[in-house]
């Protein structure tokens, strides 16, 4: 014992006098609320996959920040003026873990794969795959989709090893998951945590990476902590280098906290709030639009949020460009407005301020998911709803049945919620008719809505005449006031003393085209 | 003593049945399904159907409870729907932390329950009784997550000994068993000094005291003795707590368990994961009092009789 | 025993009278909340949004700028209320139940001790758990699920109790005059059985508050912005580095009450001269 201790105590000696040279080898990231439970790293048949997926491994085409597409499996890649075909070039000399070439081979085997699962509608439009050599592909469509390279760039299209994805079959991404990406797995345990160890021939980083070579760490840990208050604190404490996701509501309490550094990137996620178009009062697009009108964004934003993010005036993320439209569809907080429009509509303001048509008091309910953040938010909603003479009470629902009690279709009228999508073909999965109850929580049912849905979901043939078509077809669902903008959260990480984040955060998300850039701090 | 314990095992088989018939059907009472976990953006409601029929949950439910009873019987608990792993497995990894957290703080709350009762008996009423059984009361009444969530502010933040969450090292068992410790200690604790005040009352011991006995070889060597029955009553009884009762402990702590698991399950409306963690509590808890029983009659010839007689 | 002197035994244990006034004082703030809450508890006031206890403000305002004090008044009210309410549903079915069982025996005793042993076999945060998620959140669910939490105790304490009594001489007269067994049963028996299950619900209401503030802190119990001390800490625990003070004083309330229930419980059972029941969990 005594002698270890000695040796112990050398070697802390030895480091001290090596500082700046010798670096930590090893890093432990925290993921906490809806990035915990990812069951599965399988990319192709996984419904939920969590930040440790892109470091496994790549895709053919990642995104920036700003949406642009950049290569990381393909080098270059282009489409037929019809969009029936799309040719790409791949990386040469690129292995798998177990040693394997990915080539085109890999590419043809891969598409076909995705049939029949959960993700089969990422390469529905593509007919069949032809390898014209060892690094090129066609893809022949069947229909032109414009969202092609979007689809690719998602972690659902991360490519999988296929010979032991096949020999593996469902423990693939259980026990082992082989990709061609920076890091090998090493352990997974669900829900608790993932150790991986570096792929130190890697060398198929995207141009949005600094470091074009293997990553700086040897071994990474993912763990997972539901609590969120527990994640900080093993932050805070030391206990791990870098926390994914920061809650938005954590923000301001981390700004103040002189051991945590914080980045912010854009944020990839909407809170709003839906409004049942097909219920008592909100029949009336006039009581929708009062209602709309009486959220205060700002004062969400400064109040729940410290600050942080920014407010939503429309169903999209404002990096997209279909959350352009013309300023008279924005919905924005206005009082006066609000008030003048339940006058109207024959809503009058009663003895206790709640307003009041035909002996009826404006009750209205207002659901909310369970967690702090959709409870906090709700109780401010509700609030602000009152100001202007609504009563709205809360029901706190729990996760796993709101969408079931949505699928009742009468049961709700207001809720507080958040989707998280990089594409403005949300606005069809949230407010098409045939998807009325759930996900359509707002019932929203309108002949000129489907029309102008079925033009910028199916008539769309290049990306350019696709961003036009769900402009107009987002306008025309703001005009109707199915729902309230509230706000747009930004994703932050925050880390400790001993890591270093490159300071521009590159992609939509956090993952593996900034990841390999994060180095140990000296 | 033997025939006791096969009548006793016996007694048990109905209840089993009644117990995963229950636990079949009172997850399918819980509004919402699994499969809200798997749905993608932009995928069909053809493919929900699908789905459905993939996991048999298109079947009548006594139809699906059948084949269920038929798998149990063979030894497989089926597999996660959410979690895409056999239950069997996903247990046999959270067991392990659920007993030694829950092990932990056993043989601390006994250890420290039974030398405080007993303290606490033998120097009734005095200022170290009221002091111990005043703390103890405060330990155990306080909600485990807010002692938990202060711990964790003391211990793992404010003095860094121990680590704020998980399971990796060995002192991150410290704080979450303590947690859950103090409340078992408190009972134990309780428990242990009312039995040994009452037994001190009976005649023996006067008997004894009169012979000259040390008062302490009469506290331990007769009355604890006698006093340990209901103690052991108790912790046979809490076998199930140990198990699954520490939810909120390890919840808060980011700990794996069957508790967290069975939550998890719980929101995921992962059936046969639900249905597999309280058919395993359910099976724990039903030995823990088999073995409680069986202790108290080996103890206790009377009971054995009474028992055997019913 | 007459009522006078189990009072006069209740007052010469100070410590059990101290428990009884602390008790009625917190019962007497639940039902005139309204009229002695410093300030409206659901009015929000951003600009002073988590600030420390101060002359204003006795015990700070939480994230919404609400005053603390006030909220806990209210919420005695409905923490105490679902408690108290749900451990008498509990102590009157689960009575029924275990006195007819134990009185009735035969197969009817049979289903119900294996329905006991069955929900005896899961921990009550477990059972509420499930309840809940199956009856979905809020008050009244939180409340009834508290009550079949516990409904196995008082089914076995009720039953023991009977079958204990039944051998009694006053029982066995009472039948040879002809009584009919559900006389025998509410009139003969229950009365005298019913002293240390009403104990036992009493100490039970203890633990239904904490594990009203559990689900509460998994956010399953009041709805928003009605107050209850577990709800109050639930959303006080993201608060907990900068606002210490929202979840700190409702976690010593429900302390102070419990032991204060506790305390009380144990006088009654000195004056009552009963055996402490012996309770799990």
């Amino acid at each position: 014992m005594k002698t270890m201790m000695k040796g112990s105590i050398l070697a802390l000696g030895l480091s001290a006098l090596a500082a700046g040279t010798a670096l930590a080898q090893e890093a432990t990231f925290v993921m906490t609320a809806r990035l915990v439970g990812a069951p599965t790293y399988n990319p192709i048949k996984a419904t939920k996959l969590n930040t440790a997926t892109t470091l496994i491994y790549d895709r053919l085409v990642v995104q920036d920040a700003d949406q642009s597409f950049h290569g990381q499996l393909a080098t270059s890649w282009e489409s037929s003026p019809d969009g029936m075909l799309w040719t790409f070039k791949l990386k040469p000399g690129v292995k798998f873990h177990n040693g394997e070439p990915f080539n085109a081979k890999t590419i043809e085997w891969w598409v076909p794969q995705f049939k029949g699962t959960e993700n089969a509608f990422t390469v529905e439009a593509v007919d069949k795959v032809e390898v014209v050599d060892d690094v090129t592909v066609r893809f022949h469509m069947k229909h032109p989709d414009p969202n092609l390279l979007f689809n690719l760039a998602s972690s659902f299209m991360c490519v999988p090893e296929p010979k032991s994805y096949e020999a593996l079959g469902d423990k693939f991404g259980v026990t082992e998951a082989i990709g061609t990406g920076p890091y090998k797995m090493q352990q997974f345990t669900v829900g608790q945590q993932t150790v991986l160890v570096r792929n130190d021939d890697y060398k198929s980083a995207s141009d949005l990476s600094k470091n074009q070579g293997p990553a700086k760490f040897k071994k990474l840990t993912f763990r997972e902590i539901g609590e969120e208050s527990t994640a900080y604190l093993e932050l805070k404490t030391g206990g791990a280098d870098v926390l994914v996701n920061v809650p938005t509501d954590f923000l301001p309490r981390i700004q103040t906290d002189k051991a945590v550094k914080l980045v912010t990137i854009p944020g990839n996620e909407v809170v709003y709030m839906p409004i049942n178009t097909s219920v008592e009062p909100f029949t009336d697009i006039k009581v929708r639009e009062a209602t709309a009108f009486a959220l205060n964004q700002k004062e969400i934003l400064t109040s729940l949020y410290g600050g942080n993010g920014e407010t939503a005036d429309t169903f999209l993320i404002s990096s997209l460009k279909e959350s352009q439209v013309d300023p008279k569809y924005k919905i924005s907080y206005d009082p006066e407005r609000s008030k003048k429009v339940f006058d109207a509509a024959g809503w009058k303001p009663g003895a206790d301020g709640i307003r009041v048509k035909d002996g009826k008091r404006l009750e209205v309910k207002l659901w909310g998911q369970n967690g702090t953040e959709f409870k906090r938010l709700a109780e401010i909603v509700q609030a602000q709803l009152k100001a202007v003479g609504m009563q709205a009470d809360i029901s706190i629902i729990d996760a796993g049945s709101i969408n079931a009690q949505y699928r009742k279709k009468t049961e709700h009228q207001l809720a507080v919620r958040a989707y998280q999508w990089t594409n403005a073909d949300i606005v069809d999965w949230f407010f098409a008719a045939k998807r009325a109850g759930y996900p359509n929580v707002s019932m929203f049912n309108d002949p000129e809505a489907e029309k102008l849905n079925d033009i910028a979901m199916n008539k769309s043939k290049t990306w350019d005449e696709r961003v036009a078509n769900f402009t107009k077809y987002h306008e025309y669902v703001l005009s109707q006031y199915p729902f309230a903008p509230i706000y747009q959260p930004v994703q932050s990480l925050a880390y400790g003393k001993r890591v270093v984040l490159p300071e521009k955060i590159r992609g939509v998300g956090f993952s593996s085209q900034s990841m390999i850039d994060i180095a140990p701090a000296n | 003593m033997l025939r006791f314990a096969i009548r006793r095992l016996a007694m048990l088989v109905p209840v089993f049945l009644a117990v995963s018939l229950v636990i079949f059907m009172i997850i399918h009472l819980v509004p919402g399904d699994p499969l809200e976990h798997l749905i993608q953006v932009g995928s069909s409601p053809e493919q929900r159907a699908q789905m459905i029929a993939r996991y048999g949950l298109d079947q009548p439910l006594l139809v699906q409870y059948g084949r269920w009873l038929a798998k149990i019987a063979s030894g497989d608990l089926g597999d996660a729907i959410v979690m895409r792993r056999p239950v069997s497995q996903l247990i046999a990894e959270n067991m392990p932390h659920s007993l030694t957290l829950g092990g932990t703080a056993l043989i601390f709350s006994t250890v420290v329950g039974i030398v405080t009762g007993v303290l606490a008996a033998s120097f009734r009423d005095s200022l170290f009784d009221r002091a111990v059984m005043g703390f103890i009361l405060l330990g155990s009444t306080l909600p485990s997550f807010w002692l938990a969530l202060l711990m964790i502010l003391m211990f793992a933040v404010q003095f860094e000994w121990f680590p704020v969450s998980g399971a990796r090292t060995w002192d991150a068992l410290v704080l979450p068993a303590l947690t859950i410790g103090i409340g078992g200690t408190a009972l134990i604790a309780r428990v242990t000094r009312a039995a040994m005040v009452e037994i001190s009352q009976r005649d023996f011991v006067r008997v004894l005291q009169a012979k000259g006995v040390p008062f302490w070889r009469i506290q331990l060597r007769h009355i604890l003795q006698q006093a340990m029955l209901p103690v052991m009553t108790i912790l046979g009884l809490r076998i199930g707590w140990i198990l699954g009762g520490a939810v909120t402990v390890e919840y808060v702590f980011a700990r794996p368990g069957l508790g967290s698991l069975l939550i998890t399950g719980l929101g995921q409306r992962d059936y046969p994961l639900v249905q597999g963690c309280l058919l395993m509590l359910a099976i724990a808890v039903m030995l823990g009092t088999l073995i409680g029983d069986l202790a108290q009659a080996a103890l206790d010839p009377r009971l054995r009789e009474a028992m055997g007689a019913r | 025993m007459s009522r006078s002197s189990l009072a006069g035994r209740l007052v010469r244990s100070p410590r059990g009278a101290i428990c009884a006034l602390f008790l009625l004082a917190l019962v007497l703030c639940a039902i005139s909340a309204p009229w002695i809450a410093p300030y409206d508890y659901a009015a929000q006031k951003l600009s002073i949004a988590n600030t420390p206890p101060s002359a204003a403000h006795w015990l700070g305002t939480d994230e919404f700028g609400r005053d603390l004090l006030s909220r806990i008044i209210q919420g005695a009210r409905t923490s105490l209320s679902v408690s108290v309410l749900s451990i008498a549903l509990s102590v009157l079915v689960g009575a029924t139940l275990g006195a007819a069982a134990g009185y009735f025996g035969g197969i009817f005793d049979r289903v119900v001790t294996v329905f006991v042993d069955l929900t005896w076999s899961f921990p009550e945060i477990l059972l509420a758990l499930i309840l809940i998620a199956i009856l979905g959140p809020g008050l009244h669910s939180t409340a009834i699920a508290i009550a079949i939490a516990y409904l196995a105790q008082f089914t076995r304490l009720t039953r023991a109790q009977v079958m204990a009594l039944k051998g009694e001489l006053f029982v066995d007269a009472a039948v040879t005059a002809g009584a009919r067994p559900a006389r025998v049963l509410f009139l003969h028996l229950l009365p005298n059985a019913m002293t240390p299950v009403i104990v036992a619900g009493m100490l039970a209401t203890g633990d239904a508050i904490v594990l009203e503030a559990t689900l509460g802190f998994f956010g399953l119990g009041a709805q928003p912005p009605v107050p209850s001390w577990g709800a109050m800490m639930s959303s006080g625990t993201a608060q907990i580095f900068i606002a210490p003070w929202i979840i700190i004083f409702p976690g010593l309330v429900i302390a102070t009450a419990v032991i204060a229930i506790n305390v009380f419980g144990d006088a009654l059972i000195e004056a009552l001269d009963i055996r402490r029941p012996l309770r799990d969990g």
